[in-house]
């Protein structure tokens, strides 16, 4: 990358005194870029748009439409609106140079000028320019890579939810930004049963998509059917611990038994699932006590395996901390009680109806404040 | 987020007030990192100012604790409010760094 080369560059000079105009050029000409004149305002704005110089250099007063006006409409104008514009005028006066400035000329140099400063302040606000463009380009490039891994990243989620007997799910993913760290996914095990993953790499973007997609590749490559939540966590965890530091994962596997309506849940630093039992019209996080995040150290302990029964109505979410940690604009959590209260909403026993009165009421709390954290929610009912 | 530092007893204590998130992790990281760089081996973190601590602070936190563990010291987290205590019995670093109710019993257990 060679950002300093003045190739190709040019600075356009524009005063309607050619004694001015003459002394200008000779001025610049050392500064190694091509130098365009214009004699008037109108002329000073076909030349602009066409050759799209790198710096202008504008008189004020000059007859026909004046420098303030010329500086207004390249501003107005997209193609124009970021060539850097420096006002050259025998205007002294602090407010002119306000005024200028308030046009958005970069710079205000007063006549009779001295042609070191000239020089000078050219040199900076070119280097100033290309500088704003290197960063213009390398942002656009990394925008571009982030919505590529987005774009693969959402290909290693499931591509639909499976049809399991008697228990109705539906499922919702945003990230932050372009590409996140949180990752579900389910797959179907023997006799009825179905394991569902949900896990959520610290960070956001790029090193946290990485993480995301390794978990979903180990998990992919379980060896053996994945019945047993404690070992398919020791399993990710064992391969994790070679490449996530200084990060980590937390994870929750739950295996639901289709047949019996049980479920059997290990987590590794991630929230508690919530269940919402429907003959009680009420929400509870079920209790589990859980391991440290994935990819930290080994397991010396057991993992902990909760169980419990379902019935008829009963409805389980497994989600990521992005959806109790939304903050709104004085700064509060949206937080598990309120989630707690939400799962038991009135909305039917339609996972997706239930879902998005979930969300909506997040949105409702969040209000303006924006999401600062990636979020998945997996929601399942058994059918009545 | 403020962080403050003082060394009493060969002891280096770090004190953290206001949230430690993805927004002010990468100052405390940088921080925690220049403490690191010293011959330090008994690391006390003050958080009885933290009020909000995100899966991002605790990575800072836990980086400490696997430097500390790595040269044999010794590290503690002193004074979490309630809410910050809840994140570490729910995400289950209790196990991974030592947590003590007050500034004078973690001195103690660094002694």
């Amino acid at each position: 990358m060679e950002t300093n080369t003045a190739d190709g560059e040019s600075i356009l000079l524009v005063d309607d005194n050619p004694t001015n105009l003459q002394v200008l050029y000779q001025t610049l000409e050392g500064v190694g870029c091509k130098l365009l004149i214009a004699k008037g305002g109108e002329l000073a704005l076909s030349i602009a748009a066409k050759a799209l110089p790198n710096l202008i250099l504008l008189d004020i007063m000059m007859p026909g439409i004046d420098g303030y006006e010329v500086c207004q409409r390249l501003k107005s104008d997209p193609t124009t609106a970021n060539i850097p514009v420096i006002f050259l005028s025998a205007l002294g006066e602090t407010g002119d140079k306000v005024k200028g400035l308030q046009m958005g000329a970069v710079d205000y140099i007063t006549k009779p000028f001295q042609p070191d400063e000239v020089i000078a302040r050219v040199n900076t606000h070119l280097t100033i320019h290309r500088l704003k463009q290197e960063v213009e380009r390398r942002k656009d490039e990394l925008e571009h890579e982030l919505e590529v891994v987005s774009v693969v990243q959402r290909r290693l989620l499931p591509k639909q939810l499976p049809t399991i007997d008697g228990y109705r799910l539906a499922v919702r993913y945003d990230t932050s930004r372009y590409a996140g760290g949180d990752y579900y996914d389910i797959i179907g095990l023997e006799n009825n049963c179905w394991g569902f993953l949900m896990a959520d790499a610290e960070g956001h973007s790029t090193p946290a998509a990485v993480l995301m997609a390794m978990t979903c590749a180990l998990f992919r490559a379980y060896p053996g059917v994945a019945s047993d939540p404690a070992q398919v966590l020791h399993y990710l965890n064992e391969h994790l611990c070679k490449v996530a530091d200084p990060s980590f994962i937390t994870a929750l596997y739950a295996v639901y038994d289709a047949g019996r309506q049980t479920v059997r849940v290990a987590r590794a630093g991630h929230p508690l699932p919530m269940i919402y039992r429907a003959a009680e019209k009420k929400a509870e996080e079920l209790s589990c006590p859980g391991v440290f995040p994935l990819g930290i150290e080994a397991y010396e302990e057991p993992i902990p395996v909760a169980e419990t029964k379902l019935q008829p109505g009963d409805r389980m979410l497994i989600y990521t901390d992005g959806l109790t940690e939304r903050f709104n604009e004085p700064g509060e959590a949206y937080g598990e009680q309120r989630l707690l209260q939400q799962l038991g909403t009135e909305a039917g026993d339609d996972p997706q109806k239930v879902l998005a009165a979930i969300i909506e009421d997040v949105q409702r709390f969040a209000g303006q404040h924006p999401a600062d954290d990636d979020q998945a929610l997996l929601l399942g009912i058994v059918s009545k | 987020m403020k962080i403050t530092r003082k060394e009493e007893n060969g002891i280096v204590a770090v004190a953290f007030s206001g949230r430690l998130d993805a927004d002010s992790s990468p100052v405390a990281d940088k921080a925690v990192k220049e403490i690191l760089d010293g011959q330090t081996d008994r690391l006390l973190f003050d958080l009885g100012e933290l009020e909000y601590l995100s899966s991002a602070g605790l990575r800072v936190l836990l980086s400490a604790a696997k430097e500390m563990k790595r040269r044999g010291g010794k590290i503690v987290l002193c004074s979490l409010n309630e809410f910050v205590k809840e994140i570490f019995e729910v995400s289950g670093f209790q196990s991974l760094i030592p947590i003590t109710d007050s500034v004078e019993s973690g001195q103690q257990m660094l002694a």
